[in-house]
């Protein structure tokens, strides 16, 4: 990754991305690896890296902890905001504490400790990546699994009368008094990954100016769970994924009311 | 006249396509005939003349394979070797 | 002339953590400790602590968790059925190497049970009940003053071996009120805790820190494999049984039967050996102030002079089996156990004089 002075260099591997022999065994065309550079640059731009504390839960994006050149911690399944909460507070609220988790981790499992997290009004960020499954474990059925949708644990497509519908985060956490911002972005276009750093950018300065909780949910493709090849995934983003999980902010306060 | 070059580093390059996927100007094919150890189809960089510097390779490879450089200003060679 | 007060064994909790520099704690509610959750949510944030109340104990262990990362003291509280509740939060604790203090005050069970004293816990707590084999130093309290001065000693513990402490108590030693003094114990020097999360920033060499509870699956410094790390945690375990065995030696002095208890069992049983030695009986009791690591050693030494033991707690026979691993089969072990409580409600209790009659019926040749 050299610039001279023929040429400067562009894209490809961020500064806070350093290769590690746990970092890289994820899928062809994962695009949780996708978000990590996403997080570097936002950190690098941001100039947060010295203050900036990850908490990662239990799937395929907890080796960013690996790959990440700023202090993070892994935890239990689950319970990244409840970690993320005491970090915070113990040191008085001066670092920059982000958590980083699956669609199971943080909707199912996590459940506790997200709403209770949400409902203390914690000023942490919690960032949900969606990818629609639980794929580590081999595609099982998650809460945002969608209606058909054919995982290990719905192997007749997910049926509502058996196993109800899909559960939107971000848009249902706007509801709560404390939380300042949630948003849903995607990583699967050049376009929607420019959007995506911005959506953090935004997440995070709720916590660098003090305001409130920040949520943001990250669409992943996860080709093997889905049965689809990684050019094939980003199809089916388009036509399936987004029409259910609609992108944009849902709640951007500058105080809470 | 490209605008700018990409690097593909071929020992951590897990075939996925992407780069090929996204490049608008067509200079990443996939030949189908050409493998790492693994067994992942390598992509080339064909059509190095076409490069715009856009950088989407760069940022959507998703295993850190590809970096994408800029020539300065009247910087880019005239005769293009990969 | 050190302040004395007259309080709560609950909330002498409080005042030993304030005296060792606690920062946090995060709990929840359950009976018989709530004292001590509403003692810090009233005293911490007076003295610049925070206080955190979580929405269960697996969020209070995972608020410890997340709390001791930063390198600052720590603590949290619970009761039985949420000390249940910790305990995939304990084998994180010990997996990410992370200091803190888990006060535990014991009541009946299994299930939701009492809300009053028990001793039934005591498998759970000193074999662990989480996943992997982890160990953990486990004090236990048997006075008003001990709740105090064993939280200091369990902070000073966590910090040496970086491993969670838990500091065992039950009911009735929480809920009895003695005269207290307050007093900071100079436990000795401690290194520096470089290993903590703060922020690049926050460390003198500017480079990150991290930690994991899947040192295993992912190993991250300092550790390259998942043996290299186990060897770390055999190495620490063995040091702590080495050098961290504590008992009480109570009239052991030629002693024909020991008896064993920890806890308020202790307190009955002190009663009644002093009662038998007044009649003339050669008893006298040993009481573990570690029930992890075990006074194994102490025990068999005691076999070997040729005494009779009594294991006397207010379970079915839990500690007791500890009593026989340390005497080795080479002398009698007996056990009293919670069936001897003197009423059938849950307010029984294994009383003094219940406790000298057994130490009449089975001292050895007869008394």
């Amino acid at each position: 990754m050299t610039t001279t002075a023929e040429k400067t260099w562009l894209s490809g591997t961020p500064k806070l991305w350093v290769r590690h022999p746990a970092g890289s065994r994820q899928c062809p065309g994962c695009h949780h690896p996708i978000i990590e550079r996403l997080i570097a640059e936002v950190v690098e731009e941001m100039g947060l890296a010295k203050d900036f504390i990850m908490v990662v839960g239990v799937g395929c994006y907890s080796r960013a902890i690996a790959v990440l050149d700023f202090d993070g911690i892994f935890t239990a399944h689950g319970r990244p905001p409840d970690v993320a909460t005491a970090i915070k507070r113990t040191l008085r609220g001066k670092p920059i504490v982000m958590t980083l988790q699956g669609d199971g981790d943080c909707l199912a499992i996590g459940a506790e400790p997200l709403m209770n997290t949400v409902a203390r009004a914690e000023k942490i960020t919690i960032l949900m990546i969606n990818n629609l499954n639980y794929g580590t474990t081999g595609g099982q059925m998650a809460p945002t699994t969608l209606v058909g949708q054919v995982t290990s644990t719905t192997p007749q497509g997910r049926d509502p009368a058996l196993t109800g519908f899909p559960v939107h985060a971000p848009e249902s956490l706007a509801a709560y008094r404390g939380v300042a911002y949630t948003a849903r972005g995607s990583v699967h276009t050049a376009a929607n990954y420019q959007r995506a750093k911005k959506m953090l950018k935004a997440a995070l300065q709720k916590q660098v100016d003090n305001i409130g909780l920040s949520f943001l949910e990250l669409i992943s493709a996860c080709p093997p769970d889905w049965r689809l090849n990684p050019v094939e995934s980003l199809k089916f983003i388009d036509e399936k994924v987004i029409p259910e999980y609609p992108l944009g902010e849902f709640k951007n306060l500058d105080k809470l009311v | 006249m490209p605008k700018g070059t990409i690097t593909i580093d071929e020992r951590f390059c897990k075939g996925c396509g992407l780069c090929a996927h996204f490049c608008a100007r067509g200079c990443i094919v996939v030949p189908g005939d050409r493998f790492t150890p693994q067994g992942y189809l390598l992509p080339l960089f064909a059509h190095p003349e076409k490069c715009n510097a856009c950088g989407v390779c760069g940022w959507l490879c998703p295993h850190f394979a590809i970096e994408a450089y800029k020539f300065a200003e009247g910087k880019a060679p005239t005769q293009v070797v990969v | 002339m050190a302040e004395r007060i007259l309080v709560q064994g609950n909330e002498a909790v409080g005042w030993g953590a304030v005296s060792a520099g606690v920062e946090a704690f995060f709990g929840y509610p359950i009976t018989p400790q709530n004292e001590i959750t509403e003692w810090f949510a009233r005293e911490l944030p007076k003295r610049g602590g925070v206080f955190v109340q979580s929405a269960s104990e697996t969020g209070s262990i995972n608020m410890l968790y997340g709390g001791a990362s930063t390198g600052r003291r720590v603590i949290t509280s619970t009761s039985s059925p949420g000390w249940a509740l910790m305990q995939e939060g304990m084998s994180c604790l010990a997996n990410a190497e992370l200091p803190c203090v888990i006060v535990m005050v014991q009541r009946a069970g299994p299930g939701q049970g009492t809300t009053r004293h028990a001793q039934m816990d005591y498998f759970s707590v000193t074999r662990g009940g989480g996943q992997g084999g982890y160990k953990n130093i486990v004090l236990a309290a048997a006075s008003v003053q001990e709740n105090a001065d064993l939280v200091q000693l369990g902070f000073h513990l966590a910090d040496k071996y970086r491993n969670p402490v838990v500091m065992l108590t039950d009911a009735v030693i929480g809920q009895m009120a003695e005269p207290l003094e307050l007093r900071t114990l100079d436990l000795g020097p401690l290194s520096p805790k470089d290993w903590a999360l703060g922020g690049k920033g926050a460390h003198a060499d500017g480079k990150r820190r991290v930690l994991s509870c899947g040192q295993g699956q992912v190993p991250l410094e300092p550790y390259t494999t998942y043996l290299q790390f186990i060897r770390v945690l055999d190495q620490k375990y063995r040091t702590m049984q080495e050098q961290e065995v504590r008992y009480e030696k109570y009239h052991l002095e030629g002693a024909r039967l020991v008896v064993v208890a920890y806890g308020y069992c202790a307190r009955v049983s002190k009663e009644a050996v002093a009662q038998a030695r007044k009649e003339g009986l050669k008893v006298g009791l040993l009481r573990p102030i570690t029930v992890w690591p075990f006074p194994y050693q102490a025990l068999k030494d005691l076999a070997l002079g040729g005494a009779g033991f009594l294991a006397v707690e207010d379970s079915l026979g839990q500690m007791v089996d500890d009593v026989k691993l340390g005497v080795e089969g080479k002398g009698e072990v007996h056990l009293l156990g919670m069936l001897a409580r003197h009423a059938d409600t849950d307010a029984g209790m294994i009383l003094p004089q219940r406790v000298l009659q057994e130490i009449k019926k089975v001292y050895p040749g007869g008394h």
